[in-house]
């Protein structure tokens, strides 16, 4: 390939780390992330960035190595995220044994109901392994672990047609949002928190665009008129969103449209204004940013573009530092310092572990390079 | 990149000499800042049926923590019959009356089928509705929340009510357990939509564990049912106080 294309790794890199602001509960800097000024948040980002680089990475394997090598690489991937879920579920655990002492005050207990996982642990532990318990905050990686088990199909179906696996996924979207299709997720009646049959729609999306960069083509980049056009609906959107958060910080600013927020609510099922908010933004983003713009190679973009290289080890720990960090706000001290210094603590140690393991992967590279084959950095 | 990293040892010391400051024990005094308490929208039937010290009957609708058994009798010590006490008190004189409907376990969508008979039945001034709860807890979505309170609140409106909605209960732990946030952004929303007047018992009794007024997160076994007859003494005292705020 060409160079890579840095505003995948920058985005996704700034995605993670609003991933990392928004998990911690109660966060004023919240205010100030993507969901401020679009329908949509940081999942859709990343959900995108996904499904393009894995075509990218992938149809590239394909079309050098042949079917067989590819496949075994996605799901040697599929597995580095399955592992990498059990592990965050394993701390997970740790941490709701270790507050369940205040939450079976029958104060709470009578209303949480949190004894029902932690009273059937065996029964929790499978489903946990099965994917389908998903404590809040471990959701995503589900999601993206099933759409990657699911990618060889969505890959042969690129190599038959660019336009084929969109059509299909199109259609998959619409029976799901018309019959309200949901995954099953225990315990009682609960459902996957990110609707897999929803979701394929916009990694498809992403996947397609990647696909034409992985057949050997500039990145995509849309018509001028298209491009132009969604950039105004990306910021009239954030006009409107940002009336909604103006409202909530000083109540008396009046906001537009208000009723339409209830249209954005419904991130299980990827509510068509938030998927319309997200294809505006990458439309809009295109067609604004050049791959070869000046800030991505500046030095204040490196360590964004370095979370983004490393984006599932950097996500992993973003996830368990919203955890620690709502940890020590909840338990050891609050107030605005204390939250600032839990917001910059944590992006400062995600950017120096992508830090590390760069250098981890430049280094380990440099001897006898011509005969390894360097895995391919999805 | 250097420049990122140089404050993190100060930010390190700084950290951990606050986590070694231990929150100060102040005793019960629960009155909370009035921009916790108050809100906007008001409450005129209420209001009219105070001036005219007309008889006033209040339904309070939830989920356990409205129950109140955690405090033993919650027809004693829950909150809302705490409430009706501080109502009279502040107003010596008038009849008031506040009916418990509080059952435990119930998502917004159940309480709102019991409205024929524990509120409309009971033919109130004031509907004062907990909930959301259940539905985090259950992992209801969120906008089939908003939209079961919208119609909820909806079912209220036709039925000419004053109504007050009150917000989750504050754990210090229980926020990662439970994904509370969506939940509270939808009742907030939806309180501000419609206008309607929102009890935020989430903030207040966050802002009791921040002052020190109740240690929510340790309490110890034996004093458990008297502490929770405390917290819903307090809540009981700062809702009346909303009531009168609102029908001001």
């Amino acid at each position: 390939m060409s160079g890579r294309d840095l505003r995948l790794d920058f985005f996704r890199g700034l995605s993670l780390f609003i991933i990392f602001i928004d998990h911690i509960p109660e966060n004023p800097l919240s205010y100030f992330t993507l969901h401020s000024v679009a329908f949509c948040d940081a999942a859709e980002v990343f959900i995108f960035i996904s499904g393009y680089t894995a075509a990218l990475v992938y149809g590239q394997s394909l079309m050098r190595n042949g079917a067989l090598l590819a496949v075994a690489q996605v799901y040697r991937r599929v597995w580095q995220l399955y592992v990498a879920h059990i592990f965050l579920f394993v701390i997970f655990t740790a941490e709701v044994s270790y507050t369940l002492v205040a939450i079976e005050n029958p104060m709470y207990a009578e209303e949480l109901g949190v004894g029902d996982f932690l009273t059937q642990p065996h029964i929790a532990v499978l489903h946990a392994l099965a994917l389908d318990f998903q404590p809040p905050f471990l959701d995503i990686l589900p999601l993206y672990i099933v759409l990657l088990a699911a990618f060889p199909l969505i890959l042969l179906g690129l190599s038959r047609h660019l336009l084929l696996p969109g059509l299909v996924s199109a259609a998959v979207y619409a029976l799901t949002l018309r019959f309200g299709w949901a995954l099953h997720a225990y315990p009682d009646d609960r459902v996957w928190f990110f609707n897999p049959l929803a979701w394929q729609f916009l990694f498809v999306i992403g996947a397609s665009l990647g696909y034409v960069r992985a057949l050997g083509h500039p990145p995509y980049q849309p018509p001028r008129w298209i491009g132009q056009a969604a950039v105004t609906v990306a910021g009239a959107i954030a006009v409107i969103s940002l009336s909604w958060t103006a409202h909530w910080i000083y109540d008396p600013f009046p906001p537009l449209f208000p009723k339409l927020w209830y249209f954005t609510l419904d991130k299980t099922s990827l509510a068509p204004v938030r998927l319309f908010s997200i294809l505006a933004l990458v439309m809009a983003t295109l067609h604004l940013v050049a791959p070869e713009a000046a800030f991505l190679g500046s030095r204040w973009a490196r360590p964004v573009i370095l979370c983004g290289q490393n984006s599932l080890y950097v996500f992993c720990l973003g996830i368990v530092l919203s955890v620690l960090g709502h940890f020590v706000l909840e338990e050891l001290q609050s107030g605005l310092p204390a939250q600032m210094a839990v917001n910059l603590l944590g992006i400062a140690l995600m950017i120096a572990t992508a830090a590390l393991l760069q250098w981890f992967k430049t280094a380990s590279r440099r001897p006898r390079a011509p005969s390894v084959q360097p895995a391919p950095s999805e | 990149m250097r420049r990122i990293f140089l404050p993190l040892p100060g930010l390190v010391v700084a950290l951990l000499a606050a986590a070694a400051i231990a929150a100060p024990e102040v005793n019960v005094n629960c009155r909370v800042p009035g921009e916790i308490l108050e809100d906007d929208p008001p409450l005129p039937l209420t209001a009219a049926k105070l001036k005219a010290k007309q008889p006033l009957r209040i339904v309070a609708i939830g989920g356990a923590s409205t129950a109140g058994t955690a405090a033993g009798d919650g027809n004693a010590y829950g909150y809302p019959h705490r409430l009706e006490e501080a109502l009279r008190a502040r107003h010596p004189g008038m009849d008031v009356t506040v009916l418990n409907k509080g059952v435990a376990r119930q998502t917004t969508a159940q309480m709102v089928e019991r409205f024929p008979g524990d509120v409309f039945a009971a033919n109130p001034t004031l509907v004062i509705w907990e909930t959301g709860t259940v539905d985090a807890v259950r992992g209801i979505d969120v906008d089939q929340f908003a939209a079961v309170l919208e119609a909820g609140i909806a079912s209220l409106r036709a039925h000419r009510l004053d109504i007050m909605l009150v917000s989750m209960q504050y754990n210090p732990s229980s926020g990662s357990v439970i994904n509370f946030e969506p939940y509270l952004e939808a009742l907030r929303h939806a309180a501000d939509f419609d206008d309607i007047y929102l009890f935020r018992r989430y903030e207040i009794m966050k802002y009791w564990t921040e002052t020190g007024v109740f240690d929510l997160a340790d309490v110890p076994k034996d004093r458990r049912p008297q502490f929770a007859a405390e917290v819903y003494q307090c809540i009981g005292n700062v809702l009346a106080e909303a009531v009168d705020y609102g029908a001001r």
